[in-house]
């Protein structure tokens, strides 16, 4: 009985239905597929970390290195399971040669090293520790990703020819966010190499039991070992893995909530409506004596078909999807040990939300229980309450054409019935303005300065080689002669002791130099100015437990000196463990020194960074657009993708809805419509008054729908950013697109919508619908 | 006198095919300007059809309709409107009221429409009106919260509100009990001695005598009228017998 009932009723309400059963699909697809993508990135993580067993606690160093002390300190700590050092030769981009084209213009830091024997190891395609022999090759994934090179293309390193025997995975490296890339040759090619380069030591540990990571780290720092270079854990690795990716299935997973939200929507819309058309019926069998459950089971039977068969093709759908975006983390992580599982977990989210609809139905059935049969019997239709306004009144109105009035009347005569399109309206606001906030902001100039670097135009690193300060110097001179720069700022890192309160030190690498010139964005308080001042990164600061203002120990030219704390900035170089200070000292030794400059004239900034570059040899010259693009250009173009793409959607649900809401709004009003044109309205009248609630719903829905995400979307995106390592954070927003463009496309779709919508309103005949 | 409504062998069916069944097979009727005319007949005999295919809120299938020197048929959906708002008024059974306006609000919603026309004095005669019907005080009531008789009287402000040419009504007592039906008579009366041409359905013999025509339907004919002198309150037990005897003679 109820398949013939189901059936009859689908018939009727083609549009209402089918419009449910594609917002329920595409609410399970996205479901399904968030799913999917994330069970297979936490495997493909898992496994080729394990695979390649990935240090847990890595230290990079330059300069000389105590093998002895550290082989004692190895041996001391029974944390540790395993340990080693490998060397990494660091290259000149343009020492590389790939298929005939250089490296110069990559930023990445560029080397070759040797496979590892004990753990850390390159991989191939098929998660095989890679042995390379004499002659070959092998190239990180991300320039077989770019194009850059083939297998079996010829290489030059130095002048040495090599042929790519492969790619590899590196679980440290495979990110364009990690800022170094190994390639990988035979013990000997490495060592006939050796002498063009400079070596970075990579100090490896694997531990026992990674929770002892803290403690390690600190023992570590406490034993004053090597230090001379960032410190990066296992956590972080997974991490930096995991962020590309990870920030689509989160542009997935908050667009999956809020289509499921709008398919409740939908079936809360569809079926109090079709309460309605039932009213008398319901009160007939209310009165019959069929049992409240009874009937309720009739409209839950039809919502399970639609959530059911929404399911179905939701999950079907989420498979080819599923291979277009599972073809990166493939590639970059391999395949993920728990794969099969995927399309299980996939499922699992699809049977939620299909128990989600269920339940949800089921609560607004609740309602049933209201319906009185004798008024359903006597009246045919709930009797609304006495809803007319005291103020809004036709007869004094003299502000408003009075179709348009009538319009706006009915909006806020029947607010609950509005809210369903409003909220529709402020969802799609919602979805369509944070994507395109997050692009603005991440793609605009300043963006970098939340990621602890300063704007400027150029950026000389001077890094992994002998006497830093002398060559920065060096460069120093050249720029303060050069009458092309407008300004500079030289920043020099250098590391020094923390004295803590429990008498335990720390060790800090301090940046020191003017940080007024090219400032970063604070967190709290400012840039350090005063020669007691220093600022902290975001992670420093909570690792130090320090807050502005607070009072930090330091040991400069092995005296104790008490600085101030001036501010917190976020911070994702170097590990995310930076300090600045003001201060001069030009007797600790210099890590690396940074030259941050602006030119007078920013269209010379390719030929001068060119300039530069070839009578610094030693230095590397960026600018600065080309080193964000290159570092942070795959995620600005897949939010780009996601601003767009969530724009399309946005708009499409808002017409969608409109459309289906303003025809179900025809139908409801039947009898005052053809009130109105028994009193002389025309057609064009009534659809000006349709028109009119639209919009003003639209208006309002845009207006909450706007200030939601510039506060509470700004606060999730906020969570998005923090997870790049930026914790201060506000949206830039271009006004025209946010305030103007947006709402105008919004406007005409709903425009559009509501004329379509209302394409029946001359079908409504006067006779038919004004019963005697 | 002047021909207020003109009506040429209009024939509108229901239904399709075997089932097509004219429910105004050929009817042609008069008005003049000023009469009084009630329609009578059995269900079904399409004495409602007939009135609202005569003020336009139905189409017809053929013949002419010509109201005012206009031939409706002709109109477009705009000028039809235009028609229906500016020179017609219209009194339903039900008090077809729009829920959320209140009851001053639905007795404007006509006049409303027409921007020349100053809001202060579309109000100010709605309430000359509503003093006239005997609701002056109910004027901020919402529509749920006033009786079956007081909507009606509503109704008719709504149906005068522009100043029509002429009224029409479908069984506009139709709902309402004997005394409050006899009031709202009085009203049409009084409203056709002002000289408002009124033409409506009814099936109830008392409300038809204080008209001065009755034209009696039968399967979508109009098979015979009977013609009284204009109602001046005396001699209704009369008129209701004549009216009865016709009744009885086409038999309905």
């Amino acid at each position: 009985m109820y398949y013939k009932l189901i059936k009859n009723d689908f018939q009727k309400s083609k549009a209402v239905t089918l419009t449910t059963v594609f917002f329920v699909a595409a609410a399970a697809m996205l479901v399904s597929l968030a799913m999917i993508l994330v069970i297979n990135l936490t495997g493909s993580i898992d496994s080729l970390m394990a695979k390649a067993k990935t240090p847990h606690f890595m230290q990079m160093h330059t300069g000389e290195l105590d093998l002895e002390r550290l082989d004692a300190f190895a041996g001391g700590n029974e944390q540790i399971e395993e340990f080693q050092v490998l060397e990494f030769l660091n290259l000149e981009g343009s020492q590389i040669i790939l298929a005939g084209s250089s490296l110069a213009a990559s930023l990445q830091d560029n080397g070759i090293s040797r496979q590892s024997e004990k753990f850390d190891y390159l991989l191939d395609l098929d998660d095989k520790i890679i042995t390379a022999v004499d002659g070959e090759l092998y190239v990180p994934i991300s320039y077989m990703r770019d194009g850059s090179a083939q297998v079996g293309d010829r290489a030059q390193i130095g002048g040495k020819d090599f042929t790519v025997a492969g790619f590899l995975r590196d679980s440290q490296m495979n990110s364009t966010l990690s800022s170094s890339k190994r390639f990988l040759v035979s013990e000997n090619d490495f060592e006939d190499l050796r002498a063009l380069g400079s070596i970075e030591y990579l100090i490896e540990f694997r531990l026992y039991d990674l929770s002892a990571l803290g403690a390690f780290e600190s023992a570590y720092n406490a034993a004053g070992l090597e230090s001379n270079g960032p410190t990066i854990t296992y956590p972080l690795f997974r991490m930096i893995n995991s962020i590309s990716d990870g920030m689509m299935i989160a542009v997935i997973l908050l667009v999956s909530i809020l289509v499921v939200l709008i398919a409740f929507v939908c079936i809360r819309f569809t079926l109090l409506a079709k309460i309605e058309d039932d009213y008398r019926e319901i009160g007939v069998m209310k009165a019959i004596g069929l049992r409240l459950a009874d009937i309720k089971k009739i409209y839950l039977a039809k919502y399970a078909a639609i959530a059911l068969i929404g399911a179905v093709i939701g999950y079907a759908f989420s498979f080819p999807f599923k291979d277009l975006l599972l073809v990166n983390i493939r590639l970059y992580m391999g395949e993920s040990d728990s794969a099969a599982l995927a399309p299980l977990f996939g499922a699992l989210g699809v049977v939620i939300v299909v128990l989600a609809i269920i339940i949800y139905v089921n609560g607004v059935l609740k309602r049933f229980r209201t319906i009185s049969a004798a008024e359903a019997i006597r009246f045919g239709m709930a009797q609304e309450k006495s809803i007319t306004s005291k103020r809004m009144l036709l007869s004094e109105n003299r502000l408003f054409n009075p179709n348009i009035f009538l319009g706006i009347k009915d909006v806020f005569a029947r607010k609950s019935l509005y809210a369903t399109m409003l909220v529709v309206v402020v969802l799609s606001a919602f979805i369509m303005i944070v994507p395109q906030n997050l692009y603005n902001t991440i793609s605009s100039k300043n963006f970098i300065t939340y990621m602890g670097i300063g704007r400027c135009d150029l950026r000389i690193d001077i890094q992994q080689t002998d006497n830093i300060a002398g060559k920065t110097a060096e460069v120093a001179k050249a720029i303060e002669k050069d009458g092309d720069i407008a300004r500079y700022a030289l920043l020099t890192t250098k590391t020094y002791v923390v004295l803590m309160k429990d008498g335990s030190t720390e060790r800090l690498k301090i940046e020191i130099g003017d940080h007024s010139q090219f400032p970063l964005e604070y967190t709290e308080g400012r840039a350090p100015v005063a020669e007691d001042e220093v600022a902290l990164s975001a992670i420093n600061a909570r690792e130090l437990n320090k807050a502005t203002g607070d009072t930090l120990t330091l040991l400069v030219k092995d005296k104790e000196k008490t600085f101030t704390l001036s501010g917190i900035y976020s911070d994702v170089t170097n590990g995310g463990k930076t300090a600045k200070a003001a201060f001069a000292d030009d007797t600790a030794e210099t890590m690396w020194s940074i030259i941050n400059l602006d030119l007078v004239d920013n269209s010379m900034v390719a030929s001068k960074a060119q300039v530069y570059q070839d009578s610094f040899g030693f230095a590397k010259v960026s600018a600065i657009d080309e080193y964000v693009l290159q570092t942070f250009g795959s995620t600005i173009s897949s939010v780009k993708m996601a601003a767009y793409a969530s724009a399309a959607i946005a708009l499409f649900i808002c017409a969608l809805v409109t459309l289906l809401f303003m025809k179900m709004l025809v139908a409801k009003d039947r009898y005052s419509i053809a009130v109105m044109k028994a009193f002389g309205y025309t057609i064009q009248d009534i659809r000006i008054q349709f028109a009119s609630r639209s919009v003003l719903v639209l208006l309002v829905g845009t207006v909450i729908g706007t200030a939601l995400a510039n506060t509470l979307g700004q606060t999730l995106a906020g969570q998005g950013i923090a997870y790049l390592g930026a914790s201060a954070f506000s949206f830039t927003i271009n006004p025209v697109l946010s305030y103007l463009l947006s709402p105008l496309l919004v406007l005409s779709f709903v425009m559009i919508a509501t004329v379509a919508g209302t394409a029946g309103l001359g079908k409504i005949k006067i006779s038919e619908n004004i019963k005697e | 006198m002047k021909k207020i409504l003109i009506a040429e062998n209009i024939i509108k069916s229901f239904g399709v095919g075997s089932e097509k069944r004219n429910v105004l097979d050929g009817v042609s009727v008069e008005v003049n300007e000023g009469e009084f005319v009630a329609v009578m007949g059995p269900s079904g005999s399409g004495k409602t059809t007939l009135i609202f295919a005569l003020s336009g809120m139905d189409n017809i299938d053929s013949g002419r309709v010509i109201v005012d020197n206009q031939d409706i048929s002709t109109l477009s959906e705009k000028e039809m409107a235009d028609l229906r708002r500016i020179k017609m008024g219209f009194v339903f059974q039900q008090p077809t009221m729009l829920k959320n306006l209140n009851i001053l609000d639905n007795i404007v919603l006509p006049s409303m429409r027409d921007i020349r026309k100053k809001g202060s004095e579309i109000s100010a005669n709605a309430k000359t009106l509503m003093g006239k019907v005997g609701i002056a005080e109910l004027e901020k009531r919402d529509i749920a919260q006033v009786s079956g008789g007081q909507l009606q009287r509503a109704g008719i402000c709504r149906a005068l509100i522009n100043s029509p040419k002429i009224v029409f009504g479908d069984e506009p007592t139709g709902s309402l009990n004997s005394k409050t039906s006899q009031e709202i008579m009085e009203i049409f009366s009084e409203l056709n001695r002002e000289g408002i041409t009124i033409m409506f359905v009814t099936h109830d013999a008392t409300v038809a005598a204080q008209t001065e025509r009755i034209l009696f339907m039968i399967d979508g004919k109009i098979v015979s009228e009977v013609q009284l002198p204009k109602f001046n309150g005396s001699e209704l037990e009369d008129r209701i017998e004549k009216v009865r005897g016709e009744m009885r003679k086409v038999g309905i």
